[in-house]
């Protein structure tokens, strides 16, 4: 009785369909984005979704290389999925950030804003004469954030990186697979996108200190180094034991029971993480003996290699006299871990997540409907939210320097005609869609 | 800021390393110190990471374990204890001040709430509704601390369908609903054949509790700033699953347009080829060259321009069959190689042609990462001292920040280590009122 209320309350205060009744919690930040890829557009991503105003500044014409990455080179509606994605919520403008006159446009929108992101090579912006050091000095309370592979000195401060260097020079992608088989690279840009989601940390982390103090600050970002703290008990493991980690299949070594196992129809984990999670996985299988097992009945135990071999043993064989369903409900009522390996099309689905607003309808003006894996953290007072998809190079350049610079028509024709400013060039991923009116999703139309 | 005058002529690495170079860390102060947080996790490795962020950019954290020590304590390889903690505990126990308090008992209520009146945060991650029922939830707290932010970590959250459904929250088991799980692994080789390892595969490590933890830090801070700018609290949901499944690529929205589900492809990429892993004489080379110029620039790398004219575009290699052709192809190059000579010959490349870009990478084990001297320099890693744990290897946070960079004081506490320290400054109680307490199994 006590919980339903509970659930009552929880569903209250959280429900998405109040949106957008509610504030923004970072609706008086503004965040200018100098990035290409994932690592770099992500983070202010993340930001964008809890109120913040992006400004994403691309080159005229190909823009940002991201607008080529997409699944089996199938772009929808002349779009490439992951920037359709990442690009949410960002106001597209364009600026040759080469120029002089390019550079002083990116300095004004500097000194407006409260945050910068960048992922170029270490030094580009600086040589640019558009680093930290010039832009602290026009606006001195910047967070000023700069991600790369490597960081910004030290000896492999020349090297070039990708998501996929940062997953193998860490060492996750050797501490993932199984023995018989090579390292294992994540099926996702997991580097990159956990790497902007730390730096969206680092720079709210920096906000709280501007907010008591008034001061800016730079932050330095290796995806690398930011996987390297996430390896959990790996370094710690390795200096006591003088062993490596190894590749332990889809097993948790560190937590027993926990594997993926094969049922009648579906392929399922199965967890107990505490002694109670223990018992009641005991007595769903029937055998609630094994609890009291002394080579069972506590978790240090159950960890040894030839205990834990032996449970998971009759785990693996128990789970595949069962369907998924029935394993679904013996979890649910005995309170251990359980959850089919799920697809894309089983999340595409689900109505938990499509309630809880993770699985997002966008609604777009120039995509329409658009399905995205949407909000994370649920906030009550200030609800994250997404208003549109990734758009065409530049699409809102008059918008942005019209309301944000105070420029008239006529200054930014000024700056087209000496191609300061630009829009899309006429290839994939980079233009509105075929049958775009040239009307629609502009703002200030 | 008179630096930037003195120190214009210096170049970049050397003027920023100046700045923020970890080892000037301890002397900077600390963005969070003037925040108090409350870390109930129980079970689940999410809240502790989440309260970990907090404690290394300065806040106070208040580990509060059962009297007895919480579960978390013994996640550990192999049951291997270092001074009665688990090891993958022992990386998360860093800078949180460690007590023990009987949630479930009256008194223990009371106290909590005590404490949660001056506290900024609290994090939880027991079902949803246990903190409720025990008349410590948010629904209580935030009546007497409107300004607080409370979050909750649940495999399900706290609303949805499935989130009364009573079901545990265990790293694997989020990894599996996240959606990564089913992407990530090898494909059969002979498919009337499959081999065990060949099945979709999770992460190594406890990715899903990590990316839950990163998000419910996310969070906390955009309500931390939304505070400073209002004056109210709130009340944050986090699921690790949803956590670690928005940081897929693309799926829901290939669903949507294509009905079909993204497949696994082993270490291919289905949006980018050459992006892979390539065996070499002495272990695993990283090669890509995905762009027309890059591609061209790996050919030429191979000097194998024919590679080049057979799959001349994107969409020539996206192509799954054709990548195993090439795969094949540029393998040939690399086993004849080694890994050191495969990246000299590509960054001279880069260096002197200079048409596009290959990017060369090492798959490491771990122990050689471990020896890398760039991350020691960079105190990616740093040896610590610990006075209870001694010397252990831990890995930082990787924000090197100039202002208030992110630090270790000490790398964990045994259980109630902070009872009298903590129950002492925070609500004056004594010896003498903590004894009777410890009696009744309250601490």
């Amino acid at each position: 009785m006590a919980k339903e209320d509970y659930f009552k309350w929880a569903e209250s205060v959280l429900d998405p369909s109040k949106t957008f009744e509610k504030p923004e919690a970072l609706a008086d930040i503004k965040i200018v984005e100098l990035c290409t890829l994932i690592l770099g557009p992500s983070l202010p991503s993340y930001l964008s979704e809890l109120g913040a105003t992006v400004f994403k500044v691309e080159l005229p014409g190909a823009g940002d290389t991201m607008r080529s990455l997409t699944p089996f080179a199938k772009f929808y509606k002349g779009s490439a999925l992951g920037y359709l994605k990442e690009a949410r919520n960002k106001y597209h403008i364009s600026i040759d950030v080469r120029v002089d006159e390019g550079k002083d446009l990116f300095r004004d929108l500097v000194k407006r804003s409260d945050v910068v992101v960048e992922n170029l090579r270490a030094g580009t912006m600086d040589k640019w004469g558009i680093g930290y050091r010039q832009l602290s000095e026009i606006n001195p309370k910047i967070i000023y954030i700069a991600l790369n592979g490597f960081g910004q000195w030290g000896p492999y401060v020349e090297r070039p990186s990708y998501d996929a260097i940062a997953q193998s020079e860490s060492g996750m992608a050797w501490i993932t697979g199984f023995p018989d088989k090579l390292p294992l690279k994540a099926g996702i840009w997991l580097a990159d996108y956990f790497g902007g989601l730390m730096g969206a940390v680092g720079v709210l982390g920096a906000l709280a200190h501007r907010d008591r103090t008034g001061k800016g600050q730079y932050i330095e970002f290796s995806q690398a180094e930011n996987l390297i703290r996430v390896l959990d008990w790996t370094w710690i493991y390795q200096h006591l034991s003088g062993k490596e980690r190894g590749r332990y299949g889809n097993r948790d070594v560190s937590i027993c029971p926990a594997d993926i196992f094969q049922a009648k129809d579906e392929i399922v984990a199965i967890g107990a993480a505490t002694d109670g999670q223990f018992q009641g996985l005991c007595e769903a299988m029937g055998m609630a003996q094994l609890a009291r097992d002394e080579r069972f009945a506590t978790h240090p135990a159950r960890l040894k290699e030839e205990n834990a071999v032996a449970l998971l043993d009759t785990i693996r064989k128990w789970a595949a006299t069962k369907t998924y369903e029935e394993l679904n409900h013996l979890a649910c009522k005995h309170g251990f871990g359980a959850h089919k390996v799920s697809k894309g099309s089983d999340k595409f689905d689900d109505d938990h997540l499509i309630q809880r607003n993770f699985t997002y309808t966008v609604n777009d003006a120039i995509f329409g409907p658009t399905v995205e894996e949407g909000i994370v953290p649920k906030l009550s007072e200030t609800p994250g939210r997404i208003k549109w998809a990734g758009k065409a190079v530049g699409f809102d350049n008059e918008y942005v320097f019209r309301r944000f610079l105070g420029m008239t028509a006529e200054q930014i024709k000024g700056l087209k005609e000496r191609n300061v400013i630009g829009k899309w060039a006429d290839a994939p991923g980079r233009k509105p869609p075929e049958d775009w009116d040239g009307k629609k999703g502009v703002i200030l139309a | 800021m008179p630096h930037h005058e003195d120190d214009k002529t210096l170049s970049w690495p050397d003027w920023i390393r100046k700045q923020d170079d970890p080892v000037h860390a301890a002397k900077k102060p600390e963005a969070l110190d003037h925040l108090t947080v409350l870390d109930c996790s129980y079970g689940s490795m999410a809240g502790c990471f989440a309260s970990s962020i907090l404690g290394e950019l300065g806040a106070e954290v208040i580990r509060i374990e059962a009297p007895e020590g919480n579960p978390e304590r013994t996640f550990s390889p192999f049951g291997m204890m270092h001074k009665d903690t688990g090891l993958g505990y022992l990386n998360e126990g860093r800078n949180k001040f460690h007590v023990t308090l009987n949630l479930q008992s009256q008194e223990g209520q009371e106290i909590f709430k005590k404490l949660a009146k001056r506290a900024d945060v609290v994090i939880e991650t027991f079902l949803p509704g246990v903190m409720d029922s025990w008349g410590i939830g948010y629904r209580q707290l935030s009546v007497d601390n409107p300004r607080l932010i409370y979050c909750a970590i649940y495999a399900y959250g706290q609303f949805g369908s499935k989130a009364t459904c009573g079901k545990a929250d265990v790293d694997v088991v989020c990894q599996a609903f996240s959606g990564v799980t089913a992407v990530t692994g090898e494909l059969p080789e002979d498919p009337a054949n499959p081999k065990p390892s060949e099945v979709p595969t999770k992460q190594g490590n406890w990715m899903s509790w990590y990316a839950g933890g990163a998000f419910a830090g996310l969070a906390t801070l955009a309500a931390l700033h939304f505070r400073t700018v209002s004056g109210k609290g709130q009340f944050i949901d986090v699921a690790p699953p949803e956590a670690m499944g928005r940081l897929i690529n693309y799926s829901l929205n290939y669903f949507q347009e294509y009905k079909e589900d993204i497949p696994r492809v082993g270490n291919y990429d289905v949006g980018v080829f050459p992006y892979t892993y390539f065996k070499c004489k002495d272990g695993y080379a990283f090669l890509s060259g995905f762009s027309d110029i890059n591609w061209k620039a790996l050919c030429t790398i191979l000097k194998r321009p024919d590679l080049q004219g057979q799959f001349p575009t994107i969409f020539d290699r996206l192509n799954v069959d054709n990548m195993k052709v090439m795969y094949k192809e540029i393998e040939k190059w690399t086993l004849a190689r080694t890994y050191d000579e495969i990246y000299d010959a590509v960054m001279d490349y880069n260096k002197n042609i200079a048409v596009g870009i290959v990017v060369p990478g090492r798959v490491t084990p771990p122990m050689e990462t471990m020896k890398t001297e760039n991350w020691w320099v960079r105190r990616s890693f740093e040896k610590f001292n610990d006075h209870h744990y001694g010397e252990l290897t831990i890995a930082n946070q990787a924000w090197k920040m100039t202002e208030t960079p992110p630090r270790v004081k000490w790398i964990c506490r045994p259980v109630g280590a902070d009872n009298a320290y903590v129950y002492s400054r925070r609500l004056g109680l004594g010896p003498k009122q903590l004894e009777p307490l410890k009696e009744k199994g309250i601490i």
